[in-house]
């Protein structure tokens, strides 16, 4: 039994150092870069954790960087190469920016221009990313104004025959429209509720008649 | 006077000229005004949205704080706080989807820590409360080549990282957490016993050495400053050790131990091994050894195939079973349980045990110890491989009514009762309907509404469980898990209208066909069932014509180049039917035609295309010059065009070239030596393989995004010599004159030596899309928008005003009167045309629409690893009362002109009887 039993073997401590710290650094020069900068808060100040709500895009999501309490953000191990860096928040717009790294550790960035792309206008690097404004993802609402009320095509129903009503007296002083007037008064009395579409084509047909009856009055005034 | 004209006249010239412009102005302005966007007051009325993690890989309790959360990271390399009651996301953050965003560790003390990426290494400090980052810094090591053994625990504040060298020796160096400085350096520690079977139980390492028939069992503290190791003979534990194996304890058990050969659990304590007098239940069972109240518990949960779930707790001090732990009422079913985690209340306040349980099918149980299920998580959503909008079935009244005017037999009367008989059922539903009032009942079926906006979703997720989501509320109607499926390249299709749903799907370990089918609605198998095929599948599609039950056939085609008819009897109606296989290394496509000898159905090869190139003679690796089949995007099956040409300027038509069989090829080549790229668009007719037209991006990558309809197809690639996203488009006319007869069906052969006319143009993107998809209307009349999903979350609604090629640059009068935009070379992508709104959408993988029953709107459902659903209305809803129409008002107008009309007549008699009296 004492055979089987478990023993600890204890090994001289063969510890070989190796300085790690050191090991980070040439990393750095083998094209293991790092992009930094700080993302400044919305204007607004009742903003709560907006840092868990903003992140920091390099080339649309190929590296991902988060942001601390005070809005610094730092990417590490990015290679050397020409990067498109966007703070991406999904109530502010940031502009994005351009970060080259050469293959020396050097940086440069500016602006990002699709269009021309060697145009080069110069931001200070690290970055500081600003926001430009609020996304605007929503219509807004008409408002009640007295205008659009006016213009209201139900207004305009309602005003329109107000109008007839008021212009009709005025061309009954005409007497041909009088005469047409008294038919239809007649044809009112002939039935409590004349039929719409009778009304109708007695209207018009009037109106034609009355219309050509003044047109000819004019020609004979021209003649004459 | 002769001067004052003069002055005049090139200031008219001028204003015509103004007002040409301002003309195209207006035109120019009501195309902007259809992008829609939503009301601030509609949020959450037509949309939802549903946030996943994707399947636990290491999960934590997070009692420190005030708030009690679970802190969780996935295997989607998101790391996310869960809200203990109701199991929703707290906060969360998504790392980068390609290795360098693996999750390697997850520590929960006072700050949450990660370990990420696969070297060089990221090591970041959260706050738990808030989700913010605290600390962060990198990590690289220098032995490239075995870091993907690297085992990482946090001993003491410090974090440890193991790398064994199997066979040889384990480097141990440890980090202060914090800022990443070495603190005791690195350490090499001889071990020659170290294999691939090892684990590790923070601070052990412990493996199974040595020859077969004289095994030890070795286990080694790595933090302690003298290497000391503990070691006992295998033939002395267990009788049978040939096959026995080595496995940890899940759930982060607070003492180190492991299982040995599925059978014995063992602790190491005070540097021995301490065999527990518990034995495993189960062989697949999944232990914890947790800390609460009485003691040390061990947990135990299992699944058996016939009876169900269960959990067991022994105490660890007495080995009896501890009551309170008990297994959930039947019904649950939790294929292969895991432990993610487990807390137990120390203190004497009776905090009862929870269990994280992450099953097989990727879902998460939060289990109270009395076996209550306090929520569940289906993890599977959050990656969907494919999803169907399928139409609710009609109720019973309607599909009655249906069928009275079906029935043409029978004499007046008949027909008269049966019509009275159907109004008083009628009566009575909108009777029963009126006393229910406005909450739905969820014991109602589900039925199709009146616009047919009311659809099911049925959506397949990658490791095999298929779900069905009611698509009004999100609400998950039925869920299946299906064993063994490889779903990466599944397929839908609708066999039966609203009825019958099959997946053609390969078995994940033959990788032969697997078939299932089911009914959608309710989500039971159906048909065919689950159908086991015993060869590979190259190609599957659906017959046109249905049969006499409406059932669509299922024509396979497998490896051997034999053709399977699924069901058999509709083999006889195999007619006019191609097929085509894309090969993505190779680039080889091959055209089938299916012909029914009688017999048999057989596949004829009629034509084949080998899109890979010259360069194929570079070398055998993918980087030299050959191309390689990015993707293939046929049309939509069952889709309408509107109409067959489009009106110009001079009121002369250009006829649309509308093949249905065209097939849009997108290739990529690299060459490494000489830093060139290619992207390639290649239009195949599937029928005849001829190329209908071609082009070519130098200096480009392509990406797996398309959209083809109709007559327009678009792709997106990155252009790498101006280091921006492009979006190349296209569209294909017959020209002035149609090649067929009005009416006729297209013929693939008949316009075989026919050149289409294609208008090409490419636009720069401003945003790097991750999906793009069409809005689908029911008869097409509605514009056609493009769905672009970004990789910042946001879903940008284009429409395809924007995307035509012909924008000319310089538009002459009749162009603007067809209301054609001035080429501008970057798309605009505005905030307003943001259909998801604020609601961020991390890495959407597809967007899949469906048309309803409303020509004006489409259905659209985003999937990635959050799940979004809203409706669109590319043209405006046009068949739709706005959505703050004012009946108030309305009614009120009409109401107030009757009084006024009754009022006046009166009025007006009472003056005609004064006039009277004159």
């Amino acid at each position: 039994m004492e055979l089987y039993a478990s023993f600890i073997l204890i090994v001289g401590l063969i510890h070989q150092v190796l300085c790690a710290a050191n090991s980070i650094e040439e990393d750095i020069g083998n094209g293991r870069n790092i992009i930094e900068g700080r993302v400044f808060p919305p204007e607004e100040q009742n903003i709560n954790g907006w840092q868990i709500n903003t992140r920091i895009h390099v080339n649309g999501g190929e590296y991902i960087g988060f942001i601390r309490d005070d809005g610094t953000f730092v990417i590490h191990n990015v290679p050397s190469g020409s990067y498109v860096v966007e703070v991406v928040n999904p109530d502010y717009m940031y502009e994005p920016v351009r970060v080259e790294i050469n293959s020396k550790g050097k940086y440069r960035a500016r602006k990002v221009n699709y269009i021309q792309t060697s145009q080069v206008i110069q931001v200070p690097y690290p970055l500081r990313m600003k926001p430009l404004s609020k996304f605007r993802y929503f219509q807004i609402r008409e408002q009640w104004r007295l205008t659009d009320f006016l213009f209201n095509p139900m207004v305009i129903m309602m005003v329109l025959p107000l109008l007839l009503i008021m212009i009709l007296p005025k061309m009954m002083n005409d007497p041909e429209t009088k005469e047409d007037l008294k038919q239809i008064g007649n044809l009112a009395k002939m039935s409590e509720m004349p039929e719409m579409s009778e009304m109708f084509t007695s209207l018009f047909s009037g109106g034609s008649t009355a219309k050509s009856t003044n047109a000819k009055a004019k020609q004979v005034k021209k003649r004459q | 006077m002769g001067k004052l004209s003069f002055s005049l006249k090139p200031n008219f010239l001028g204003l015509l000229k103004f007002l040409n412009s301002f003309n195209w102005f207006i035109v120019f302005f009501s195309l902007v005004n259809l992008s829609v966007c939503i009301y601030e007051d509609q949020i959450g009325k037509f949309d939802w949205r549903q946030s996943y993690v994707g399947r636990i890989k290491f999960a934590q309790f997070d009692t420190v704080s005030t708030a009690k959360k679970i802190i969780v990271a996935t295997e989607e390399n998101v790391l996310a706080a869960l809200n203990l009651k109701t199991g929703q996301v707290v906060w969360r953050h998504v790392f980068e989807s390609a290795s360098t965003g693996n999750i390697e560790l997850l520590h929960v003390a006072e700050k949450v820590v990660t370990v990420s990426g696969s070297n060089p290494y990221l090591v970041r400090g959260w706050d738990s409360a808030t989700g913010v980052l605290l600390w962060e810094w990198s990590l690289t090591l220098q032995n490239n080549d075995q870091a993907e053994f690297s085992e990482w625990f946090v001993e003491n504040s410090a974090l440890v990282h193991m790398l064994p060298v199997f066979g040889s020796h384990i480097e141990v160096s440890m980090y202060n957490l914090m800022t990443g400085q070495n603190r005791g350096s690195t350490s090499k520690l001889p071990a020659l016993w170290t294999n691939e079977g090892c684990v590790l139980s923070a601070p052990y390492y412990t493996c199974l050495s040595g020859n077969p028939g004289s095994h030890l069992l070795i286990s080694m503290d790595l933090t302690s400053n003298a290497v000391q190791l503990i070691s006992k003979p295998l033939s002395q534990l267990i009788t049978n050790e040939y096959d026995s194996s080595l496995r940890s304890l899940d759930g982060n058990s607070i003492v180190p131990g492991f299982i040995l050969g599925d059978k014995k659990i063992s602790m190491i304590k005070n540097n021995e091994f301490d065999f527990l007098s518990v034995e495993l239940m189960d062989p697949s069972a999944s232990v914890a050894i947790v800390d609460s109240s009485n003691g040390l518990i061990i947990l135990q949960i299992w699944s058996d195939d016939e009876k169900g779930f269960f959990i067991t707790g022994h105490s660890l001090a007495t080995g009896k079973e501890v009551a309170e732990i008990r297994r959930p009422a039947s019904g649950l079913s939790i294929p292969s349980p895991e432990i993610s985690a487990v807390t137990c209340g120390t203190s004497r306040d009776v905090q009862p045990c929870r269990l994280l349980v992450t099953a097989q099918d990727d879902a998460s149980h939060l289990l109270h110890q009395n076996g209550r299920v306090v929520w569940t998580r289906e993890e599977a959503l959050a990656s969907v491989v494919a999803a169907e909008f399928v139409d609710l079935p009609v109720s019973d009244l309607d599909a009655a009514i249906e069928s009275e005017f079906d029935q043409k037999e029978g004499s007046v009367w008949a027909a008269f009762s049966r019509r009275l008989q159907q109004q008083w059922q009628q009566l009575r539903t909108f009777l029963a309907s009126l006393q229910a009032g406005e909450q739905r009942d969820h014991s109602q079926p589900l039925v199709r509404d009146y616009f047919n906006l009311h659809k099911m979703i049925v959506i397949l997720t990658d490791v095999g469980k298929i779900f069905g989501i009611d698509n009004l509320t999100g609400e998950i109607v039925w869920r299946r898990y299906e064993r063994g499926v490889d779903a990466s390249r599944a397929v839908f299709y609708t066999r039966r209208h609203a009825s019958l749903l099959t997946v053609v799907a390969a078995h994940e370990e033959t990788g032969n066909g697997l078939i299932i089918s089911f009914n959608p609605i309710d989500g039971s198998l159906a048909g065919e069932r689950r159908m086991q095929l015993d060869t590979r599948l190259l190609q599957c599609t659906l017959l046109n014509k249905p049969d006499q039950e409406k059932l669509h056939a299922l024509v396979l085609l497998d490896s051997e180049e034999n053709v399977q008819v699924l069901p058999r009897s509709a083999a006889v109606h195999v007619d006019n039917t191609f097929m085509y296989v894309a090969d993505k290394s190779t680039a080889k496509i091959q055209g089938y035609a299916l012909r029914y000898d009688g017999k048999e159905v057989v596949a004829q090869k009629t034509w084949s295309l080998n899109l890979a190139g010259g360069g194929a003679g570079f070398g055998p690796d993918g980087d030299s010059g050959a191309h390689r089949i990015v993707g293939v995007w046929p049309k939509p099956s069952a889709e309408r065009a509107h109409s067959p040409g489009r009106v110009l300027g001079d009121r002369s038509v250009l006829y649309k070239h509308n093949n249905p069989n065209l097939v849009l090829v997108l290739t990529e080549a690299r060459d490494l030596h000489h830093k060139e790229s290619w992207v390639v668009a290649m239009c195949v007719d599937a029928v005849s393989g001829a190329v209908v037209t071609s082009q070519v991006q130098r200096r480009a990558r392509a990406l797996p995004l398309a959209v083809h309809s109709d007559n327009f197809l678009a792709y997106v690639y990155y252009s790498e010599k101006h280091r921006r996203p492009e979006i190349a488009t296209l569209e294909l006319y017959e020209g002035q004159e149609r090649w067929l007869e009005a009416g006729a069906a297209f013929s693939s052969f008949a316009s075989n030596n026919k050149m289409a006319l294609v208008s090409r143009a490419a636009y720069v993107l401003p945003a790097l899309p991750a999906a793009a998809a069409l809005t689908r209307t029911e008869r097409a009349l509605a514009a056609r928008h493009v769905l672009l999903a970004l990789t910042t979350g946001a879903i940008v609604e284009v429409p395809w005003a924007y995307l035509e090629p012909r924008r000319p640059v310089t538009p002459t009068p009749e162009q603007r009167e067809e209301g054609l935009i001035p080429y501008a070379p970057e798309l605009p992508l505005p905030a307003e045309a943001v259909i998801n709104y604020n609601q961020t959408l991390h890495r959407i993988t597809n967007i899949y629409t469906a048309p309803s029953g409303l020509e004006s709107t489409s259905l659209v459902l985003a999937a990635g690893l959050d799940l979004f659903y809203t409706r669109v209305a590319p043209s405006k809803t046009f068949d739709l009362l706005k959505d703050d129409f004012d009946y108030y008002l309305i009614a009120i107008v009409l109401s107030a002109l009757i009084v006024a009309t009754y009022s006046t007549k009166y009025f007006a008699s009472r003056k005609l009887l004064k006039m009277a009296w004159k």
